[in-house]
């Protein structure tokens, strides 16, 4: 899977999550830059994620990951 | 031993010194030996027994979870070593600290089964133990997380929970934010100059302004008779003032003595009386236990499996909105209840927890009547007054919460709420006017510098708002000027800080957790 094609099913993610079909998000996005990303949707994001790419991200990389560049690493050190 | 006595003062000096004068790579052990003897000075000698134990138990969890992730032991093993050092962690805490809540227990028991009574005995508690306690538990999950590698050398996770700095009154950090403190560091005039900035500046919050507003306080609720109508209610409003300017106080001058010896520590607060939400303010104080609170106790429980299932329940049979409002109010509720109880009391677990857990819920339910209600007033939620609106409810609403605290147990807190409902209907503002203030042991001087103190705490704080620090502002500005302030603000301590016997300060609100 290359960067782009998560990216790709990534926005989808977000815009599902977030009810918000004009978000795009790149590697700098943080929870500043969404309005509603707060500590709770922090976590049904990483549920929506799980669910996406069928893996289960651990709870180390739940809580320290800072913007969306570092959750797209994860997907990618996981889909290997 | 409080980080405001002259004896400390004595032993931050001899340590710095002795700190950059040591081989770089020994500096960590100058840190442990001057934090055993702050322990030794500051708590019951014995009790740091109970520190070497924590730091005990999470060490051989730590070492046990290393030892599966390289495969050499039996799969399954580490979550249950890691489980029984959190559970003897908090058992040690609950035992020793948490004896109200126990005590409370057992008057239960005792009233259902009068044949069970509590056993009457008394240990002395370790010093900081709330917040080596949360540490201890915070490091032993992270690393059965992966988020760090457990550490291998006993004495320096002794140090990560012992350092003296941290145990009056926190910050409570994550072990990979302390990683400085096994660096090396080289000594530099700035952080000798910064570090001592913060000290002075600490002192002035906590000697100057909270001590003088403390006297205040403390003689409303003393003599309610005496001090009737509404200076109830100017004590329950003046106490936020008197405890942030104590708790910041404090922190900030373990802050700045964390500076002189190179280490960083996590910032403590960030303006909470700006916050225009119960949410933010609490992002905004005591930010290092709502952090811990929020990564170990709130994010499990929603990332769990069955509140994963409760929410997708509740999509399915209802709405987003309230598949989203009954996991998020369930991981709220725990989250205040550990908040709560970690201050080791009922009256904190009534007035933090079910307070606040209570407010967050009810706002969360009527925001949609609330922001129906502004676009119908068509009110401009970015104008200054509406702002000022917000800040002032959040602050009315943890002054409100802040009775149950300053209470000395929940009757006790529900008679001072009785009366100030009583006082509602007589309140006789005109007793502010005249000199009844001053019979509570304050001057007109003590007035006025408690107003000039408010006052430069919050020009520091707008600075800080707009991303701009005292310190580096008055740092760029010519020597006289800038060592003018510092002398100046230094003096007002000295002259005007309120001292106990033998120039030490009386205790921190929050030295007791």
């Amino acid at each position: 899977m290359t960067r782009e094609e998560v990216y790709e099913r990534l926005n989808q993610v977000f815009r599902d999550v977030f009810d918000d079909e004009s978000i795009t998000v790149k590697d700098e996005t943080t929870a500043d830059d969404i309005e509603d990303w707060d500590s709770f949707e922090h976590i049904n994001l990483a549920v929506a994620v799980e669910e996406e790419f069928s893996f289960k991200i651990p709870m180390g990389k739940v809580v320290t990951m800072k913007n969306v560049g570092e959750m797209v690493d994860i997907i990618l050190e996981m889909g290997k | 031993m409080t980080v405001t006595s002259f004896s400390f003062f004595l032993l931050l000096l001899a340590g710095v010194i002795l700190y950059y004068i040591s081989p770089k790579k020994v500096q960590w052990i100058i840190l442990l030996c001057v934090s055993l003897i702050f322990y030794f000075f500051a708590a019951t000698p014995y009790t740091i027994i109970y520190l070497v134990l924590s730091t005990l138990l999470v060490y051989i969890a730590g070492l046990i979870v290393d030892c599966e992730i390289n495969e050499k032991c039996r799969k399954g093993t580490a979550f249950g070593f890691v489980a029984a050092s959190i559970f003897f962690n908090i058992m040690i805490w609950f035992v020793l600290k948490g004896t109200a809540l126990w005590g409370w227990a057992f008057q239960i028991f005792h009233r259902v089964i009068p044949a069970i009574d509590m056993p009457q005995f008394q240990l002395a508690a370790a010093l900081g133990m709330g917040y080596y306690t949360a540490q201890a538990i915070g490091y032993i999950m992270d690393v059965y997380w992966g988020v760090n590698k457990p550490e291998k050398n006993p004495l320096k996770l002794f140090l990560f929970l012992s350092f003296f700095l941290q145990l009056t009154v926190g910050p409570i950090s994550k072990y990979s934010q302390l990683q400085c403190l096994y660096e090396k560091h080289m000594f530099r005039y700035k952080n000798l100059c910064f570090g001592t900035q913060r000290i002075v500046w600490g002192l002035f919050k906590k000697l100057v302004v909270s001590e003088r507003i403390a006297v205040i306080v403390n003689a409303v609720w003393a003599d309610t008779e005496v001090f009737s109508g509404i200076w109830p209610w100017i004590a329950v409003f003046l106490y936020p003032i008197e405890i942030y300017a104590d708790f910041s106080g404090c922190v900030d001058i373990v802050l700045g003595s964390a500076e002189l010896f190179d280490i960083t520590m996590p910032e403590n607060f960030n303006n909470p009386f700006f916050s225009r939400t119960n949410q933010e303010f609490w992002q905004r104080w005591h930010i290092t236990l709502g952090v811990w609170a929020k990564d170990y106790v709130y994010y499990p429980i929603l990332k769990s499996k069955p509140m994963i299932r409760v929410g997708k329940w509740s999509k399915k049979h209802f709405s987003k909105r309230i598949a989203k409002f009954i996991p998020w109010s369930v991981g709220m509720g725990a989250l205040w209840f550990v908040m709560g109880a970690w201050h080791g009391s009922l009256r904190h677990i009534i007035g933090v927890s079910a307070w606040y857990w209570i407010i967050l819920v009810m706002s969360e339910l009527l925001l949609p009547v609330i922001d129906w209600l502004v676009e119908k007033l068509q009110i401009d939620r970015n104008v200054f007054s509406w702002k000022l609106l917000q800040c002032c409810r959040t602050y009315a609403i943890f002054s409100i919460g802040c009775v149950f605290f300053v209470s000395s147990g929940v009757h006790n807190a529900i008679d001072r709420f009785k009366l100030l409902f009583h006082a509602l209907g007589n309140l006789n503002v005109w007793t502010l006017f005249d000199e009844t203030i001053l019979n509570t042991g304050v001057t007109w001087m003590d007035i006025n510098i408690i107003i000039i103190g408010i006052i430069m705490m919050l020009i520091v704080a707008r600075l800080r708002e707009n991303h701009t620090y005292a310190r580096c502002w008055i740092a760029k500005q010519i020597l006289p000027f800038r060592w003018g302030i510092w002398f100046v603000l230094l003096g007002i301590v000295l002259i005007y800080g309120y001292y106990g016997p033998g120039y030490d300060a009386s205790q921190f609100i929050y030295q007791g957790f």
